[in-house]
């Protein structure tokens, strides 16, 4: 359709509605429906995460997180992994994990060498998403991941199994924190894609009764460093 | 006859709610609703601080966004094209389809990926899509389930909610060559194959949107299963069909629907996949889709808009009135005949869709209120259901010639004192002395109507002044 006739159209019909407008009580604060983080961010993440059906383990420093990824690497027996890129995990050293356990490192560097069609059935392929986050949210137990090269939506989506390393750092108390932060991101552009990931994937198509991992990962593992 | 109304649109509403109310499975199916989603909405509310201001709030933003909703839709398609995306302008559902099937030969594309979206099952894309030769498929879980079986979604957010477990393996085995158990992990395992091929092949996804935030031109899309970020991480063209009333203005405004949305819908604090997508991947990205079209829809919006109806125009598409309302927990949602279900589909289908061919929809309420308590945003939709039947009886031909003559009669006495004073004389010394209980249980001829559903009240054997006069006015009562 005519642009010019839908906003007009559009133009008109806002107008109209004007007399329309219900009356809301204009002193509403705007700190409504601020829940915050709790006293302490890392336990309230790791609390939420188990409550939507994650497993959260809360470790101290990065040779704990290192021993908790290789438990669940031993768990899961992956061939291959879907990795992003990032400070932290170049700081857990995940390349010399992967290559002590024998896993198949998927990632930026491996996947932009091969053509478009191979990179697709590898990232189908994969066995398990290796990520960081860019933000956790303690509120409500919520990754933040964010793409850009490096840092793929399919890393936290395909594989049946994702696991992801936070640090404190990241984590901000409530969803109000996190979007005081993504506005002041407006100006240099938003990432193309940002999810909140919180819990693994759900349905509850037949007879509300809930069942996990329908298409995304049914197992989320989050190791939160303090 | 069950699956005639699961399939198709505009029936005899009241036969569907009888054959709605003998279909056992459907009861069974329905008996769970008000003790899981409709019990877990209220926990949530009640443990979130502040839950009925956060409301307001949401309220409030929706009513500042459509107050100037034409500075923010141009504001939003600036956003998107900044961004390398393109906005499309689509009048009505028939535009709308001949917009996207246009988009799709242009990109020479030929299988398509869906999320869940009520806007598109509004525009009746599916159809249009595979008459034009295109693939499609329906990649939410229930969606498509009711794709296989040639059905109709009949709840906002569970679409296959009238069906059982035994159903779905019937359903499903075709599809999968074996028979498939009873079992739901199984079937849910047995979709996730089979959609995976559709996803790693598609060249579009089309999704609808939560919310569209015109500052920085970001569609929001809210679900729980992960099949819309598939959608919008595999294909290559990435279309999402909008209507304009789902534009908000700015990015600090969603938290609050966020917020809210989730709870509503299932008692979640949040989804578990909410996805933020501005524009279409950028050069060295390595997933992500290649374009991205944004199709803004009117399709009677406009319409609504400047009309007293207008507050409907909030509505998040949670479901939650739905779970809430005695109606829809009896009949579900395939009785009502129209896209949208349940009490806000009482309201939206007669506007999308023209009063005149669902007349019985702003009837399908007892008018309890269950609905507007358990809306996010407040809306007043027994109110709006009473606007309907109002505006219902100034349609041609909508009235018989014996209710229209016993209104006019009934208005004429309410209007003169004297002409009340002596009906209700005549009332009480005719029907009341002669009718020996207070109720009347079948009315003659035309006025059988009222009886065959309901009884009607019997004249009283005094008029209250008369008893007043006599006894009330010195306490003896």
């Amino acid at each position: 359709m005519n642009r010019e006739k839908f906003l007009a159209r559009v133009r008109e019909a806002t107008i109209a509605g004007r007399a329309h407008r219900v009356h809301i009580d204009p002193t509403l604060p705007a700190s409504v429906g601020y829940v915050g983080g709790g006293a302490d961010l890392v336990e309230s993440l790791a609390t939420e995460i188990n409550a939507v059906g994650g497993s959260a383990t809360v470790v101290e420093d990065l040779d704990a997180a290192r021993d908790q990824l290789l438990d669940l690497l031993a768990l899961y027996q992956p061939k291959s992994a879907l990795c992003w890129r990032h400070p932290l995990l170049d700081r857990l050293d995940l390349n010399s994990i992967l290559a002590e356990q024998r896993v198949a490192q998927l990632d930026y560097e491996s996947l932009s060498l091969i053509p478009s069609i191979a990179q697709r059935e590898k990232m189908v392929a994969a066995d398990i998403g290796i990520t960081s986050v860019s933000y956790a949210v303690a509120e409500t137990g919520s990754l933040v991941v964010t793409s850009q090269p490096g840092q793929e939506r399919l890393a936290s989506l395909l594989p049946p199994v994702h696991i992801a390393i936070v640090e404190r750092s990241q984590i901000v108390p409530d969803l109000f924190d996190m979007f005081a932060i993504l506005g002041r991101q407006i100006e240099t552009g938003l990432p193309t894609n940002l999810a909140f990931i919180t819990g693994p994937s759900k349905t509850g198509d037949i007879e509300l009764t809930l069942i996990t991992g329908v298409h995304g990962p049914g197992k989320w593992h989050v190791i939160v460093i303090r | 006859m069950t699956a005639d109304y699961a399939r198709h649109e505009h029936h005899e509403f009241l036969q569907a709610t009888e054959l709605a109310m003998a279909d056992v499975g459907l009861q069974g199916a329905l008996s769970n609703l008000g003790t899981t989603l409709g019990q877990r909405n209220k926990v949530a509310f009640a443990i979130l601080p502040e839950s009925g201001l956060l409301r307001e709030k949401a309220r409030s933003i929706k009513d500042e966004a459509l107050a100037d909703l034409e500075t923010h839709i141009r504001t939003l398609e600036s956003s998107v094209q900044s961004r390398g995306g393109t906005v499309h302008f689509a009048e009505d559902g028939a535009d709308a389809c001949q917009i996207i099937t246009g988009i799709l030969r242009q990109a020479g594309a030929t299988r398509v990926v869906k999320s869940k979206s009520m806007t598109t099952e509004e525009i009746h894309l599916n159809p249009a899509l595979e008459e034009a030769g295109f693939e499609v498929f329906e990649t939410d879980f229930g969606e498509y389930i009711i794709q296989v079986a040639g059905q109709r979604p009949s709840h906002l957010v569970a679409p296959a909610m009238h069906l059982r477990v035994g159903d779905v393996a019937k359903i499903l085995s075709p599809e999968a060559g074996e028979t498939l158990p009873d079992d739901g992990p199984v079937l849910a395992n047995f979709a996730r194959r089979r959609l995976r091929t559709a996803f790693a092949t598609a060249d579009a996804g089309i999704t609808g949107a939560n919310f569209a935030i015109a500052e920085t031109g970001t569609i929001v899309l809210v679900e729980n299963e992960g099949n819309i970020r598939l959608s919008t991480a595999l294909p290559r063209i990435h279309i999402a069909i909008v209507g304009i009333e789902k534009v908000i203005p700015k990015l600090a405004d969603l938290p609050v629907f966020l917020k809210v949305l989730a709870r509503a819908a299932t008692g979640q604090k949040i989804s578990v996949y909410t996805s933020l997508i501005t524009g279409a991947r950028k050069p060295d990205e390595l997933d992500g889709p290649e374009e991205f079209h944004l199709v803004l829809l009117d399709n009677g919006r406009t319409r609504i808009l400047g009309s007293p109806l207008r507050e409907s125009l909030f509505c998040i598409r949670c479901g939650a009135c739905l779970n809430a309302c005695p109606i829809y927990r009896n009949v579900g949602g395939h009785a009502y005949g129209g896209v949208y279900a349940g009490p806000i589909g009482a309201v939206l289908t007669p506007l999308y869709d023209g009063l005149a061919a669902n007349k019985h929809l702003p009837h399908a309420s007892s008018l309890c209120g269950a609905c507007q308590a358990a809306c996010p945003v407040k809306i007043a939709i027994p109110e709006m259901l009473i606007e309907l039947r109002e505006q219902l009886h100034h349609e041609p031909g909508e009235l018989g010639r014996i209710e229209a003559l016993a209104y006019r009669v009934w208005a004429r006495a309410m209007r003169s004192p004297r002409a009340y004073r002596l009906a209700t004389w005549l009332a009480t010394r005719t029907a009341g002395r002669i009718w020996p209980k207070r109720w009347i249980h079948r009315l003659p001829g035309g006025l059988s109507g009222w009886t065959n559903t309901r009884d009607f009240p019997a004249p009283a054997r005094q008029r209250f002044r008369d008893w007043w006069e006599n006894e009330g006015k010195d306490g003896h009562a």
